[in-house]
């Protein structure tokens, strides 16, 4: 009975002209949405080697210089772009895609996509997320509304109720017909993704078992859309009805509900503005030592710590560079500062997570749109976690520097200069992501809401539509 | 085959059926009569378990309605006064459909069988639904009946809107059926057809069955009389 239903409800669908018109659309669109952002991943991963590459080669041959003088002088840390973001582009646009890191101060990632585009960049791009979260449920809609209401319009519904048909095999040979096209065309989408970066060069870890994931992850979206235009067309009592609720349906949980989750996050957990940020690190800053200056408080202290420590009476007896070793524990300092307003920037960012997540409750949008950008290695998580390793690296820089002053020069005396090839001892930045586990992990709250979605929306269709 | 016991279904103070004792047997053709809201459609909806009775039985096969409402089904085909299918599948598709979540499972030449014993022209069998006309629709219902083999066939009005054609061609597939022994029970207004096809006659008004006959007992304008009697139209039958 389940496989007649599926076969005649498929058999309906492909007979509408509307249903092929808009299956060829959407896959129209996921074609060009997948050429765009692969021409894109291209394009960002090749100036990201170019860049890479060339700043290194300007850090390897400064020639003979002073340590802190290259501490100021800096190096970039840059973000590469990772393959999954051909599927979802996340908030890669607005992130920043490299931070300058120097001496004494934390810099925030710059020179985002979003900032060389015009104002016309609002209306949003051509992307596969963009097909996957939007217009897929929108499909769904198109080929679901009618599904209960047709039987009662046609007036074959009294006849399959007499033929003594199961309820809930009709629904489920309904389901499986509706959800068929949809897993065909995510898998598709998914498929010609995976073969095109496979073919690509690989700037990131490209992984079958993360885009697998992430196809899961749409799956468990589009079942909790099939249950819902489904459970609609079988309570409504026309077509119409059941196309105006399924799509009010849609506009709140993909448009409404994003926006205004953002918004209530926004108002409940607030980010300093700029100028409140700046003004804090730098209150912070003055109330600690400053490796810069050696008249200030704290400076002074740490000279006579230091002495005591040694059991000397005089900076010249150190057998190191005071003043690089001052300048190392102002740089400390100055870290932990950054980290600690950093970890207020981060602990808003969670809690603005946190009711994101309560939020997901009131759509499905919210927990499949964080898992994918997870997944993608394109959420707010991984830009934290990459400008945390970028600070990581420009603490460790500024040690490497430091310490190579300290052991290399006497307290007082001025002009060292490192050799040439001093540079080339400093490693290269290297950022990992976090793996798939790690991502699954830390979205567990998402999955499990997910999951509830899902879970709940079926008991709702096939108790609801036990008797047909 | 069809047996109700004191069948009654009330919609607040409204009896719709009142205390209905009726029985059709295997080979039988029992004809309800009656004006609309007699009593006939609640009776068809009351055996096909689409209602549930206020007080009363009713049985299908032995079993009763409102105990096994699934099981039941499988003994009876039910075709409307305007019975519809799917407009994009032809008759075989809809055929395979029907009797396919009915529980059998046909291959090709066995739905065009059953198609072609409903009277279908060979020609419509790949048609889509779309294009018949009420009466190719009703045969493509009655081969659904056919290949479910079912032993008891509700009919609600199924000959109105047919021509005087499909009408005679309708009888003669309810006289088929008879031949295999299916208890057909049929509501109508048309009294040429129920004379024509019957075995039994009841006439219904407003709830209650006034008057039952055997068809063979009563000619056309004796039955034509008693139901507008029955009915109250005595002005017109003088």
């Amino acid at each position: 009975m389940i496989r007649k239903t599926i076969k005649k409800e498929i058999k309906e669908l492909f007979r509408d002209g509307r249903v092929r018109i808009s299956i060829f659309i959407v896959l129209l669109l996921l074609g060009v949405a997948v050429w765009i952002s692969s021409r894109q991943y291209q394009n960002t991963n090749q100036d990201y080697a170019a860049a890479r590459l060339s700043e290194r080669e300007v850090w390897d041959n400064q020639g003979e210089k002073n340590p802190h003088s290259a501490a100021h002088y800096g190096t970039y840390a840059f973000k590469p772009k990772y393959p999954l973001s051909l599927v979802d582009q996340g908030v890669d646009k607005y992130a920043g895609t490299s931070i300058f890191l120097e001496a004494h101060k934390r810099n925030e990632a710059q020179f985002s996509a979003a900032t060389d585009q015009t104002g016309l960049s609002r209306f949003g791009d051509l992307t596969p997320d963009f097909i996957l979260l939007f217009i897929m449920p929108l499909f769904i809609v198109l080929l679901g509304y009618n599904s209960f209401t047709k039987e009662r319009e046609l007036g074959t519904h009294s006849l399959l109720k007499s033929a003594g048909a199961r309820g809930w095999k009709i629904v489920l040979g309904k389901w499986i017909a509706l959800f068929l096209p949809v897993l065909a065309i995510t898998t598709s989408l998914l498929l010609l993704a995976g073969i095109v970066l496979s073919n690509l060069p690989d700037y990131g870890v490209f992984q079958w078992s993360s885009l697998v994931a992430m196809g899961l992850v749409y799956l468990l979206y589009y079942a909790v859309f099939t249950n819902l235009v489904l459970w609609v067309s079988h309570w409504a009592k026309r077509s119409g009805i059941s196309l105006v609720v399924s799509l009010s349906l849609w506009i709140v949980a993909c448009l409404a509900a994003p926006k205004a989750a953002s918004n209530i996050a926004e108002a409940r957990h607030p980010y300093p503005t700029r100028q409140e940020f700046a003004a804090n690190v730098l209150k912070d800053k003055e109330a600690g030592l400053d490796g810069h200056n050696p008249w200030n408080k704290e400076a002074k202290l740490l000279e006579e710590q230091v002495l005591a420590e040694h059991g000397v009476d005089s900076l010249h007896q150190l057998p190191f560079n005071f003043n690089a070793y001052r300048m190392q524990k102002g740089e400390e300092h100055e870290a932990e500062v950054y980290f600690k307003q950093y970890n207020y920037l981060k602990e808003q960012y969670q809690k603005q997570s946190g009711t994101y997540r309560s939020l997901a409750l009131l759509s499905p949008f919210l927990p499949a749109r964080f898992l994918s950008m997870g997944i993608a290695h394109t959420d707010y998580a991984t830009h934290w976690d990459f400008s945390d390793a970028a600070e990581n690296y420009r603490i460790a820089t500024q040690k490497f520097l430091n310490d190579n002053t300290a052991q290399n020069t006497k307290y007082g005396e001025r002009g060292y200069k490192a050799s040439a090839d001093f540079w080339k001892q400093l490693p290269a930045f290297d950022y990992d992501p976090p793996g798939l586990d790690k991502v699954l992990e830390n979205n567990s709250s998402n999955l499990m809401i997910l999951g509830m979605w899902t879970v709940l929306s079926f008991i709702l269709l096939f108790i609801s539509t036990k008797k047909i | 085959m069809i047996i109700t016991n004191n069948l009654t279904k009330k919609y607040g103070d409204f009896t719709a059926l009142d205390q209905l004792e009726l029985s059709v047997k295997e080979g039988d053709i029992y004809c309800l009569l009656g004006a609309n809201g007699a009593g006939k459609t609640t009776t068809i909806n009351l055996l096909l378990g689409f209602i549930q009775p206020t007080s009363g039985s009713a049985f299908i096969n032995q079993l009763k309605v409102e105990e096994n409402p699934l099981e039941t089904k499988r003994f009876l085909a039910y075709i409307p006064e305007n019975l519809m299918l799917y407009p994009s599948l032809s008759a075989v598709e809809n055929l395979d459909y029907f009797s396919g979540i009915g529980g059998k499972s046909l291959n090709k030449s066995q739905l065009e069988g059953f198609l072609e014993e409903a009277g279908l022209q060979s020609g419509a069998f790949h048609k889509r639904i779309e294009s018949f006309s009420k009466g190719m629709r009703q045969k493509v219902g009655i081969a659904i009946a056919l290949a479910k083999d079912a032993k008891v066939l509700l009919l609600d009005e199924p000959t109105s809107g047919l021509d005087p054609k499909a009408s005679n061609e309708f009888g003669h597939l309810l006289q088929k059926l008879r031949g295999k022994g299916v208890a057909t029970l049929m509501a109508t207004h048309d009294l040429f057809r129920a004379k024509e096809v019957a075995t039994h006659i009841g006439i219904m008004k407003d709830g209650h069955l006034k008057q039952q006959f055997v068809a063979s007992d009563i000619s056309l304008s004796q039955l034509e009389k008693t139901y507008l009697e029955t009915m109250d139209y005595k002005t017109l039958v003088s």
